[in-house]
């Protein structure tokens, strides 16, 4: 063996290595843990318990939470629980290759797991009436972006854990929400605009408050569940003696990682509102004469008015609170009064921050309403018969697919086949770096592409029978049948990428799925038969004496 | 050295019996109504119900929503007692005057439980129209730019006269596939769309092996003349091309058989769509290259 091969040798076997660890996460069992609440009874751990007596799983029970390991665990299992009684938090353990790797699990997708998958659009006729011209399609965009941002302010409203908020096109926005059974919960956080005003805050009471949290709060993390976070609020005030004319609301801050709104710290806030949102009619992002971003509003004739008398002399130093759904967003200091009816916010912003704040301002001015133009909704038994068709058609085709080709080529079928699960596991692996979401269309492609995937090996043998047959020795006809099928293989798989690629352009989410899949399945066959496979066959070819070959 | 079949000789059994088959399903589908678009495309409701009471049927459901005018249909093993309940909006006018799609989907839900107890929602899909119309006009527009994408590359690569041969028999296997949709009753949705799309692209594949071997064939090909090289040419190939296909086909046949419910017209269309694609780059697409050369160099 030359040196070159030691190194391609290398190369193959980390690579299956590195992949088979990779869907690690994806196929082997995975642990959920479930927090109970203080007051949460024997009972209540008990019926958690029953939950998980059957379908194979391993319970750990600590003081007051349970680790629930098994195969079956999913993100609309984890949400399902989190609404029993009793029950204050479950999350999904990550596995350590996907803390070490980057690496994701491959999630089931609403059709294989059950939940709900919304798309929404803003009321455009309305507000076009309300602003009295056309809407652009920069204007629709922008409104679609501002109802985003509400959406995302109201994520705690869905009773889920982690839901899928995201744009989909320029006009519409697609909710995904594993695990949800009742859709009217949903439907009520949707159906409403925003509710934006503008309160003072109060200094000395801020600070108390959070004196109090240090000492008293000692949970790493807030609840993002608002009734929880409710309880939080209602103890700090009671904490602080809190006078009847103010109010502890909590600051919410993005998080870097998940792009969620959380709960960051407690705020104390006067009731009295000084603005409402309506009294601002624009707000802009601009940067001001230092290159800094700004947020420049300009308020309405009568909202002038309050303005003035809220940022007036007494208040100076002070914070004035924007505040969307009685969740604090930004506190800007008051520096000087604004009489002129418009003035800028700055505070070391960046582009997408003073984007975001201009487009909460914006919800006050000219609420955007949504309307549900698509929505559906997957029960978990069909969920888990869907999965349960796709598994067993998956398994069968490939099992018919590997006898057919050792039936056919013998010896070399056998290597196929192998290239085959290399296959399989390389676009696993490929798919859990993407963080890929498997649908019943998803599993469709890959059994699709397996079919396909012998295709490149198909090629390469005929290519070495006809060679043999034209007189030439074992060894070269394996070297002129891997270097002539090489073009063939690379112009007929290309074609496939392009549509493969155009689907995934016109995808909706499941489609989306089976173009990934149908992608990445074709440029891991091509690797494999194009180097994987040829490798081994210049392994067997070492072998000088060799005269016959099994194809 | 192997004999040589003559694909050519059977050129124009082949023209015929496609036109044969584009009259007889277009004439099938036309008689059926045209194309029978899914929710996807045209909005509407669908609605999978497992009923407790196994005295309920099609009909009797049928009945009891008649006033949403709904297609029933059982699916699954018929102890499972489930039933797909689905109904279109007849016009985007409809949406219009009844503000939005979800009241009148709603109405029929609780008609639904009031009419039936003991039953169980597996499933619920709504689609408002601007969707569909959304989906309508983006599946246009990729398509053709799949072809345009496709035709440019096989130029690049080859010479145009492939790229016209490819992208007839790809039209011959758009029109014949959708056609035998129409003909078959199977609704268009996502999912078929999915299938659709996937078959081009193996019919393509399919044909350019073929291609590649005419090429190679053709530059060594000394005395003999073009129809010659393409026989020879596909012989050749052929082995290759029916193994790729009896592979593919154990796929989607075990998709067919156990993909269950939701894969099923999804599995069916790719059935067909495979005979054809395998058919048509054997049978169309070599003699297109050939008449498109004659008729060059006439």
């Amino acid at each position: 063996m030359s040196r070159g091969m030691i190194y391609k040798l290398f190369f193959i076997v980390f690579l299956i290595v590195f992949s088979s660890l990779l869907i690690l996460p994806t196929v082997g069992t995975k642990k959920m843990e479930i927090k109970f609440s203080a007051t949460s009874t024997a009972e209540d751990i008990e019926f958690v318990k029953k939950r998980f007596s059957t379908g194979g799983y391993e319970l750990s029970l600590s003081e007051q939470s349970l680790i629930v390991s098994g195969r079956n665990i999913t993100d609309a299992i984890m949400n399902e629980v989190r609404i029993y009684k009793g029950v204050a938090d479950a999350k999904l353990l990550k596995h350590w290759v996907e803390t070490t790797f980057l690496a994701k699990k491959i999630n089931l997708g609403l059709d294989l797991q059950g939940g709900m998958h919304l798309v929404l659009q803003a009321n455009f006729e309305g507000i076009q009436k309300k602003i009295g011209r056309e809407l652009t399609e920069k204007d629709k965009n922008e409104i679609a972006q501002q109802a985003l941002e509400l959406l995302r302010n109201r994520i705690d409203k869905f009773g889920v854990s982690e839901p899928s908020i995201r744009p989909r096109g320029n006009e519409a926005i697609e909710i995904q929400l594993p695990g949800v059974k009742d859709p009217s919960g949903v439907k009520k956080a949707i159906g409403t605009t925003g509710s934006l005003e503008y309160r003072l805050v109060d200094d000395k009471y801020t600070a108390m408050a959070a004196s109090w949290m240090g000492q008293n709060y000692k949970e790493k993390n807030l609840p993002e569940n608002y009734d929880e976070l409710k309880l939080v609020i209602d103890e700090i005030s009671k904490g602080i003696s809190l006078p009847e004319n103010l109010e502890t609301l909590f600051f919410y801050k993005r998080d870097k990682d998940t792009g969620a709104i959380i709960p960051d710290y407690p705020i104390v806030l006067e009731k009295q509102v000084s603005l409402l949102g309506t009294d601002i009619q624009e707000a802009t992002v601009d940067r001001d004469e230092y290159g800094q971003v700004v947020v420049v509003f300009k308020t309405t004739a009568d909202g002038a008015v309050k303005f003035a008398e809220a940022t007036s002399e007494k208040n100076h130093g002070r914070k004035l609170a924007i505040i969307l759904d009685n969740k604090v967003r930004n506190a800007p200091n008051i520096k000087e009064t604004i009489g002129s009816g418009s003035g800028n916010i700055s505070g070391g912003f960046t582009y997408e921050e003073a984007l975001t704040l201009a487009r909460i301002i914006k919800e006050g001015a000219l609420p955007v309403d949504l309307k549900i133009i698509e929505e559906r909704t997957v029960g978990p038994t069909l969920g888990q018969d869907s999965i349960e068709a796709g598994i067993k058609a998956f398994a069968l085709g490939i099992v018919i697919i590997m006898i057919f080709m050792i039936a056919y080529y013998k010896v070399a079928g056998l290597i196929a086949d192998i290239g085959l699960i290399l296959n399989m596991i390389f676009m696993l692996a490929t798919l859990s770096l993407l963080g890929f979401t498997l649908t019943l269309p998803g599993i469709a492609g890959f059994l699709l592409t397996m079919g396909m995937a012998v295709d490149a090996n198909v090629i390469i043998y005929e290519r070495i029978k006809e060679e043999i047959k034209k007189g030439k020795s074992v060894r070269m006809a394996i070297v002129a049948g891997f270097d002539r099928a090489f073009w063939t293989i690379f112009d007929s798989n290309l074609t496939t990428l392009l549509a493969a690629f155009i689907l995934f352009q016109f995808g909706t989410g499941p489609i989306k799925g089976f173009a990934v899949t149908l992608f990445i399945g074709i440029l891991a066959s091509m690797f494999v038969a194009l180097y994987v496979t040829r490798f081994t066959y210049e392994i067997i070819s070492l072998n000088k004496k060799i005269k016959k070959l099994h194809i | 050295m192997e004999k040589t079949i003559d694909f050519l000789k059977y050129r124009f059994i082949a023209l015929c019996l496609s036109v044969a088959l584009m009259v007889t399903f277009g004439v099938i589908a036309a008689f059926k109504g045209g194309l029978n678009y899914g929710i996807d495309f045209v909005g509407g409701y669908k609605v999978i119900v497992k009923f407790e009471d196994k005295s309920v049927n099609e009909g009797v459901i049928r009945q009891a929503l008649a006033e949403f005018n709904p297609v029933v249909q059982q699916i699954g093993e018929s102890d499972k007692n489930e039933y797909m309940i689905s109904t279109k909006l007849a016009s985007a006018s409809e949406s219009v005057a009844g503000s939005t799609t979800s009241v009148k989907f709603d109405m029929l839900k609780s008609k639904l439980v009031e009419k039936f107890s003991n039953i169980s929602i597996e499933s619920e899909e709504s689609v408002g129209p601007a969707i569909g119309d959304y989906l309508r006009k983006s599946a246009v527009k990729l398509a053709i730019m799949a072809v345009v994408m496709m035709t440019l590359y096989l130029a690049f690569r080859f010479e145009f006269k492939y790229s016209v041969g490819a992208m007839a028999a790809l039209i011959h296997d758009v029109i014949l596939s959708v056609a035998f949709c129409g003909a078959a009753g199977i609704e268009i949705d996502i999912p078929v769309i999915a299938a659709l799309l996937t078959l081009y692209g193996y019919s393509v594949n399919d044909t350019i092996v073929v291609f590649d071997r005419i090429r190679e064939t053709n530059e060594l090909k000394g005395k003999q003349i073009f129809s010659e090289v393409i026989n020879k040419a596909v012989t050749q190939t052929l082995t290759r091309t029916m193994i790729t296909a009896f592979t593919t086909m154990f796929a989607v046949l075990s998709l067919f058989f156990l993909g269950g419910e939701v894969l099923h017209n999804f599995a069916t269309v790719l059935l067909f769509g495979l005979v054809i694609g395998t058919y048509s780059s054997i049978f169309i697409a070599s003699p297109v290259v050939m008449w498109w050369e004659k008729w060059r160099t006439k």
